[in-house]
Formats: structure tokens, sequence, C-alpha cells
């Protein structure tokens, strides 16, 4: 029963966040001398219209799901990875690099060149973790300065010896991948490619190693309580290593699949600007950290974003609309975080 | 090499620091209390578009600069309210407050002015430089430091009257004992609300000022996100400064050099992306060296209240 209604409280709470959400994005409407129903009538239709506009959003899903997914398995083990953003970069700019330069096309070259930029991404995110483990430097300062890095370091890469020359002018990208080794899209003339699909699988594959393998359940207990989990003979060190490893090769396959499957090319700019890592870990936050709750919130916030390019596109409301219900929404759950936080130390403090 | 490390130098490294530099004790002021502030970044683009908008306005420099610090400080509240009262994640709550900044700002800069992407006239009043009378007769210093805009030197009065404060005042020390120890300074009978809070109020003034030195110091306009992550810079320069006024400037010092040497290297081959990384780079080095126990006290609250 109590079971129950926690779970009823776990969906009120983000609902009612939503709702508020949605009252200040009136009013911001409002604001800006649109109807109000109009507006969120276009958000709806750009977001969720046709098919055309529900494969956009599926599409821009994929790298906000599988970057949530890696900070929400660091978020478990009790660790914050505020670095998604470079990891995702490098992992992109990584698999951009490598497609080209392999001697061969085809399937081989899709799954070598993804594997490279996960590689890559995993080990900036163990990088990361080492430091904390072995000089105690502060993880989240390391993984939030790693991100400037990184994203830099791949400017580089494509601005210096990687730049496509042949086509002039604009902002610097990589080599067209070649046409057999794109991640091929799921139905054609639609932006959703096959990389909706490898998200949802590694959605259920984590949610079931999270829930009911060995190493899932040493990862929540080091998460819960870390001296426990120590007394109990998990070592922490471990399992650090290998779920911000996980999670950076997650946040690396974000990034890899966007450029076989979306963009085709690693450009300056088109992963970190429609903040694809922040929103990822917005997602899983908002989740608390749950695998597949990620990756549903991913879907919505994904919405909101082409919703809001459709409002855009139709009325006078800008789309930054967007970013101020995401915001207002992110502000509501991280109260009711608290909440919870609250409620489980009085309960302690009863017992 | 001569046309690189000129004395003209040392004007552009001033001009660059005094944003970073107002943050980051605004961010060392919070730290000092125990508070972890990633939303630096959003006061401070806040602070710079107001500071335009009252400006276009009023035309009033010294009037917009009033309204862009009231406006950035009822902004802070909100972080405050947030992750005092209601004790939410410090780290959450700052980029949320980060992404608010960042939507309301460009969402009010299409619907105020209706334009995308930039926002000038010719009627707005930028910050007037300031020739400081004695330093300008020196010869060759007087050029230098002379001639800069009054936030600049605004920066370096409030680096040495913050510096003062949390080393000799009453209250200072009251802050010191917030961060250390929260409960030993309640025992103490100090109320940490109130000084918390104080606290955040600074750091949203402090911010203001440094956005209104990026949008009407050195140019006379707002762009979309123009703090292109300065607040984190900021941030960084908070870390590295050990949260001690003194450190900030610093380090906030060295981080605007470096802005300012790489603007310089663009006419070299060597790829100013690597110049930009340099404030990163460094800092992580840094770390190795420093340990600041402030900003790891702040830290372990806000890792603490996430879970």
């Amino acid at each position: 029963m109590s079971k129950m209604k926690g779970h009823i409280s776990n969906i009120i709470q983000p609902v009612f966040a939503i709702f508020v959400g949605l009252a200040v994005g009136t009013i911001a409407i409002l604001l800006a001398g649109e109807s109000v129903f109009l507006t969120y009538r276009e958000m709806w239709e750009g977001a969720f219209g046709s098919l055309y506009f529900l494969s956009n959003t599926l599409e821009r899903s994929i790298p906000i799901i599988l970057a949530g997914l890696g900070v929400a398995f660091a978020f478990r083990a009790g660790f914050f990875n505020l670095g998604a953003e470079g990891q995702l970069v490098m992992g992109a700019v990584t698999t951009a690099i490598v497609t080209v330069y392999l001697p061969f096309q085809g399937f081989l070259n899709l799954v070598i060149s993804i594997g490279a930029g996960m590689l890559i991404a995993g080990l900036l995110s163990f990088f990361a973790g080492w430091m904390e483990q072995k000089f105690q430097i502060n993880l989240l300062i390391s993984t939030l300065l790693l991100n400037y890095i990184a994203v830099l370091f791949a400017g580089y890469l494509v601005s210096e010896p990687f730049r496509d020359t042949t086509s002039s002018g604009g902002v610097a990208h990589s080599v067209m991948v070649e046409d057999a080794s794109k991640l091929p899209k799921l139905l054609t003339g639609m932006n959703v490619h096959y990389g909706f699909v490898l998200a949802i699988i590694i959605t259920i594959l984590l949610a079931f190693i999270i829930k009911r393998t060995t190493f899932g359940y040493e990862v929540r207990m080091l998460g819960q309580n870390m001296f426990f989990a120590q007394y109990g003979g998990i070592n922490r060190k471990k399992v650090m290593f290998i779920s911000m490893l996980i999670s950076g090769m997650l946040a690396g396959l974000a990034g890899s699949v966007e450029v076989m499957g979306m963009h085709y090319r690693f450009i300056e700019g088109a992963l970190t600007t429609p903040q694809f890592a922040w929103t990822g870990l917005m997602a899983a936050l908002l989740a608390n950290s749950n695998p597949v709750g990620t990756a549903i919130i991913a879907i919505f916030l994904a919405a909101l974003d082409t919703g809001a390019l459709g409002v855009e596109r139709n009325t006078d409301v800008p789309n930054a609309i967007s970013d101020i219900i995401q915001a207002v929404l992110i502000l509501f759950i991280s109260a009711k975080f608290t909440m919870a936080f609250i409620k489980s130390k009085r309960k302690r403090g009863a017992k | 090499m001569s046309s690189l490390f000129d004395l003209s130098l040392i004007d552009s490294t001033l001009r660059m620091m005094a944003p970073l530099l107002l943050a980051g004790l605004g961010g060392a002021i919070c730290a000092r209390v125990g508070i972890f502030n990633v939303g630096l970044d959003g006061l401070m683009l806040m602070g710079a578009f107001i500071g335009v908008a009252a400006n276009a306005f009023t035309n009033n420099i010294w009037l917009s600069i009033l309204i862009a610090v009231v406006g950035t400080l009822i902004f802070s509240l909100l972080f405050g309210y947030m992750v005092i009262h209601l004790q939410a994640n410090m780290i959450v709550t700052g980029i949320a407050i980060n992404f608010l900044s960042i939507g309301a700002t460009t969402f009010a800069l299409r619907t105020i002015f209706d334009v995308q992407g930039a926002y000038y006239n010719n009627e707005m009043v930028g910050l007037p430089t300031w020739r400081i009378p004695v330093i300008d007769d020196i010869p060759l210093l007087g050029n230098l430091l002379s001639g800069q805009s009054p936030v600049v030197y605004l920066g370096i009065l409030i680096t040495i009257a913050m510096y003062i404060f949390l080393k000799k005042s009453v209250l200072g020390s009251h802050f010191d004992a917030v961060g250390i120890n929260p409960v030993a300074a309640k025992s103490q009978g100090i109320k940490i609300k109130k000084i918390q809070y104080q606290a955040v109020i600074i750091s949203g003034i402090l911010c203001a000022l440094g956005g209104v030195q990026l949008s009407l110091g050195q140019v006379t306009m707002f762009s979309e996100n123009m703090t292109g992550g300065r607040g984190f810079i900021a941030l960084v320069a908070t870390m590295l400064g050990q949260s001690n006024p003194i450190g900030v400037f610093l380090s906030s010092s060295l981080f605007g050099f470096t802005e300012a040497i790489s603007i310089r290297f663009q006419g070299l081959n060597i790829p100013t992306n690597f110049t930009l990384m340099l404030p990163y780079v460094i800092t992580i080095l840094a770390m190795f060296i420093f340990k600041d126990r402030t900003q790891l006290n702040a830290m372990k609250n806000s890792q603490g209240s996430s879970r």
C-alpha cells in the first residue's frame, strides 16, 4: 500500500511541475502578445502534429536519452558527472574522423567508428574518475573543466588538421561520411534513424543491469550509502571506474550516433548549441536517475524543443520559450528532491 | 615578439579581467558561506541584458547600472530561495538559473526590441573612461592604468574591501563560520540563513556589475548568450583563488591575460583554441597543488542535498 502511495506521489510532483512550467509559459506568451491557445497548439503540432514532426522529435531525443542515461548511471553510483558535454563532443569528433580514415566502408566501418568514439569518450570520463581516486581532485570541477578542453580540442581538430577543405567558408566541419557507412534512417524521408532503436535497447538494458545484476546492486549500494557499501565489501574504486567509464561511453555514443545518423560529419558547435548534454543531465535528474524515466523525460524535453521551433515558425513567440519552460520545470522538480530528502531525514530521526 | 607583448596588453588584460573578477568575487563570497554558485553565468547575463534594456529606455548610464543591479539582485534571490529555503540541489538550481537566464533574456530581446541575435542603438550611453588624476601623470604607467571604465576600478576596490571585510570584521568572521561549520555557528547564535542570503545578494550585485561591464563597457550592445560561459570561468577563478579575494584577483587577472593574449595569437599561426584552453588546463594543474577547503565544503553541501 505504501509502495503504491509512493508511486502516486512520484507521478504527482512531476505533473505539478509541468503544470507550473506551462503556466509560466502562458505568462510569457501573453507578454509576447499572442493567443495562448494558438501558441500551445502550434507547440503540439510542431512536436507531434504529423509523422514528419514526430520523427523530428524522436530524432532530437536520441542524444538527450543517451547522454541522460550516462549521467544517470554515474549518479546511481553516487558520482556527479558534469562532463557529458565534453564526452559527447569527443565521441562525435572521434567517430567522424575514424569513419573517414578507415580503408573500408559499410556496417563494419559504422561499428568500429562508433566504438572508437565511445572508447575515447569513456576514457575522458574515466580520467576524471582516476584523478579523483588518485589525487582527490573533485569530480564536479574536473568533469566541468574537461568539457571546455574537449570542446575546444574538437573544434581545433576540425578547423585545422581534419577540416573539410573542399567546401569553402562557413563553420568548420569534417569530411562527409560515405553513404555505405551511414546509420540508416528508420523511415525514408524522415529524420529519425536507427539510433533511436539503439537508445531504447540501451535504456532497457541499463534498467535491467541496475535492477537485476550483482554489479547493478553494487552501484545502487554505493550510491545510497558509501560507508555501508564499503563495509559490505564493495570495492568503491572498481565500481567508480567502471561506472564512470560506462557513463562516458554512453555520452560518447550520443555524439557518435548524431554524427553517423543525422549530420554525417562533425560540425563545430552543432552538438553544443542545442545543449543536448545539459538537457540529458536534466532528464536524468528529473527522473531521479531511473533509466526508463530518463528516456521518457528526454523525449518530453525534446518535444518541448521541437515544439518551440514550430511556435517560432508560425507565431511571434520566440523559441526561447522552451528554455524558460524547461528551467522552471527543473527548479520545481529540484525542490521536490528536497521534500523527499527532508522526509527521509525526518523518518530516520524518528527511528 | 614585441608586437605580441607590448604594454597595451596590460590595458586589455584589465578590461578582460573585470567581469571575471567581479563574478569570481561573487562566487567567492558564496563559497565562504557554503554555497556553490553555479548560476554565476546566468546572473551575469541577466545583469548584462537589464543594463542594456534600461539604457535603451533611459539613456542614462548610472540609472541603467542601478536598474541592472536591482534586477539581478531580485533574480539572485530566486536562486537563494531555492537553495537556502527549499534546500534544493545547488548544482541543479544553478544550471536551471543559467537556462532560465538564457531563455528569459533571449525571449525579452525578441519581444521588447523585436530583434534576433543582438541589439544596439546609437542613443545608448556606454560606460565612460575615467582618468585618475595622479596616476595619469606618471609617464608610462599612466596610459595603462588610467582611462579604464569605472567598473574596472570598482572591481579592484571591492577586492580590497572584501579582503578586509572577511579578515578583519566580526561579520566577516561570521561568514566564515557559517561556511566552515554551520552547526557550530548556529550554536553561537549566528543566523545562518540570513548570512547565506546576504552572500547570495552580494554575488547578485557583483555579477550584475560584471555583466554591465560586458554589455556597456567594451561594447554598447547585448547579444544572445553574450557571457559565453564567462560565468563558468569566473567560477574556476573562484576555485583557483581558493575563495580568497586576493586569490580571485590573481587568478582572474591570469585568465584576463590569457583571453587578451589569445586575441593577439590570432595573427600568428598558433591555433586560438589552444590559448583559450589555457585557463582550464592551468586550473586542473593547480588543483593538484592546492586543495581548496572552503570550496570543497560548499561542494560537499551541494552533493549532500542531492541524495
